[in-house]
């Protein structure tokens, strides 16, 4: 029966306190589910084991989520219309990988409404150690959501969208009466980060439970896979353009190494100019002006002088007597 | 459509570059309001439980008075730790709002102890998860204590480096004073006692009272005699010191004229033979 899923259980804990509780306790969902909410969540060929347990991670948090087989790339996207009309679900998230590299996302309303496309990043899945939350299988989440939502129009579709989407509705069959974990949405970076935490107390000490990734929109449709295109993203770079651009960095950066390195052997080997007269030395040169030649007939009388300037004085007498001579 | 263009006379004298036009992005507000009225679907809260907030405040930086750019402006999605915080508290905000209209609406948010069912992640991955937390605290533990080993062993060097240098500092302050000595530049033997005088004062200050007078005199004969190795055979030589030390004599003694220890011991003396005779022909 569908609903003996709902407590599934590991076997040892059967029995607690003598009693034998394989049976299902008594049913505390009151209540009547209307809103009639189911997604449908599946992907196409050629994804990665990464993006593969996220969408199954997707499945065990939400509840009213359908899944469905691989569709093939070769196909149209409006298939997807007739696909989740079959399964009877209103709501679709599909995951489209390419190059085995790059994971986009659809999000859309099936019959009528808006879809949108994202690429996902940094993804975390449920099972990685570091993130140590854990909660109820189909407990209802809080939705928590960036004031910058509701600044923007395009953000204030997504936001509907979303709310539309991941909440569960109540008394869903498969949902757990608790609310027990809360889903955030903050817009950082141009870019949608989702987060999901368990709630420990309710003063609000928090466990991240996981998956975690990061949307960047790349464009809003008016239809659900196609039809008229509502918003573009103005700061989306395509993982192609991204890579392109790296690559086109690095190898700028080779390229001006070697131009740098060829000028540096250019000046190395070029003839260098002989200079034999320098063209430049007669700038300072200042022309003095011409004294007229001084000859003394006569010696100069000679001083009275001390005892040390003996030797002095001798010197200056010889000398003077020289250049009479010369003279 | 530059020869077009050149037909049509519209080019000037020049390079004309054919560029791209910037390429139009689409923004139809109207669109997307329309699209938003039509599409939304106006369920209760309780259905929905979604909420818009701004993240709680930062109890953190607000002790340290930190006035840092995320409480007004824009949230550096670079920053790992501020950006996660950001998410957390929004979260926060988030719940402590919910509380008390889930209470309201008399939704629960804590489930009752007896009430098993399936987790999302099944209890073996928690155990994984624990043995990891577990097994990272303890190799943080022992990487403190390997630390902290290191440390008191660098430590214990230190000391032990310090009291080798002091004792080769002494050894040498010893060393220079002897050689001063011997040269004869100091006459102060000082230097010899300078150790002892200080070891004494400080380790006997507490023993003075006690032991006044030291070793007995009976002690330092037998040690003079018996103890601390070193020859003791060849202690009376006849040498010229010693055949004109005269310490030893006692004139009186030399001249017969002191008795043995004065009249103490006539009271054992034996009377000669008539005397004894007398004696003995009495009794």
């Amino acid at each position: 029966m569908a609903r003996d899923v709902l407590w599934r259980r590991p076997a040892y804990l059967n029995t607690v306190a003598g009693k034998d509780i394989s049976l299902p306790p008594s049913r505390i969902l009151h209540g009547k589910w209307t809103n009639k909410e189911r997604v449908l969540i599946f992907s196409s060929r050629g994804i990665n084991f990464r993006t593969r347990h996220l969408m199954q991670d997707l499945r065990t948090m939400m509840p009213h989520a359908k899944a469905d087989t691989k569709m093939d790339r070769k196909d149209k996207l409006f298939v997807i219309n007739e696909v989740c009309e079959i399964k009877n679900c209103n709501k679709c998230l599909y995951f489209e990988a390419k190059k085995k590299q790059d994971l986009y996302m659809w999000i859309s309303n099936s019959p009528h409404g808006p879809s949108a496309k994202f690429l996902v990043q940094n993804i975390h899945t449920l099972a990685e150690l570091k993130l140590t939350g854990n909660c109820l299988k189909g407990s209802r989440p809080l939705l928590s959501f960036d004031p910058k939502f509701d600044k923007e129009p395009h953000y204030a579709l997504l936001k509907e969208l979303f709310i539309q989407t991941f909440s569960t509705p109540r008394y869903h069959p498969k949902s757990q009466p608790f609310v027990d974990h809360v889903f955030t949405f903050t817009i950082a970076d141009n870019r949608i980060w989702f987060r999901n935490y368990q709630i420990i107390e309710e003063d609000g000490s928090l466990v991240e439970i996981g998956p975690r990734f990061v949307l960047n929109l790349m464009k809003i449709f008016q239809g659900s896979f196609g039809g008229p295109t509502l918003y573009e993203n103005p700061d989306f770079r395509s993982p192609n353009m991204h890579r392109r651009e790296m690559r086109l960095a690095a190898a700028a950066k080779v390229r001006e190494k070697q131009m740098v390195k060829e000028m540096q052997k250019g000046k190395k080997t070029s003839a260098k100019e002989d200079l034999e007269s320098d063209v430049t030395a007669d700038v300072f040169l200042t022309p003095a002006e011409e004294k007229p030649a001084d000859i003394q007939t006569e010696a100069p009388e000679p001083k009275v002088v001390k005892k040390k300037q003996k030797a002095y004085v001798k010197r200056r007498a010889l000398i003077c007597k020289y250049k009479e001579n010369c003279i | 459509s530059l020869q077009e263009a050149f037909a049509a006379g519209l080019l000037k004298p020049g390079m004309n570059v054919l560029v791209d036009k910037p390429k139009k992005l689409v923004n139809n507000v109207e669109g997307l309001k329309q699209c938003l009225a039509d599409f939304r679907k106006d369920l209760p809260w309780v259905e929905r439980l979604d909420l818009t907030n701004l993240p709680a405040a930062n109890i953190i930086s607000q002790a340290e008075e930190k006035a840092s750019a995320p409480a007004a402006g824009e949230l550096d999605a670079d920053d790992d730790f501020q950006r996660e915080m950001f998410f957390y508290r929004q979260a926060q905000a988030t719940i402590l709002e919910a509380m008390p209209l889930l209470n309201r609406h008399s939704i629960a948010t804590k489930r009752p102890e007896d009430y098993f069912a399936e987790m999302a992640k099944s209890d073996q991955h928690m155990q994984k998860i624990r043995k990891k937390l577990i097994s990272k605290q303890m190799i943080m533990e022992r990487s403190e204590k390997a630390k902290k080993l290191r440390e008191q062993r660098k430590f214990g060097k230190k000391v032990q480096i310090e009291v080798i240098q002091k004792r080769q500092q002494e050894k040498k302050a010893m060393m220079s004073a002897v050689k001063k000595y011997q040269k004869g530049m100091t006459d102060k033997l000082e230097f010899l006692e300078g150790d002892q005088k200080m070891n004494k004062e400080s380790s006997q200050g507490s023993k003075k009272a006690v032991n006044k007078k030291g070793p007995s005199a009976k002690r330092k004969y037998k040690d003079q005699k018996f103890g601390f190795g070193g020859k003791k055979s060849g202690k009376k030589w006849n040498t010229k010191e010693s055949y004109n030390d005269v310490s030893g004599f006692r004139a009186k003694i030399a001249h017969g004229k002191g008795g043995k220890k004065g009249k103490g011991g006539k009271q054992n003396k034996r009377p000669g033979k008539s005397v004894r005779k007398k004696m003995k022909n009495r009794s």
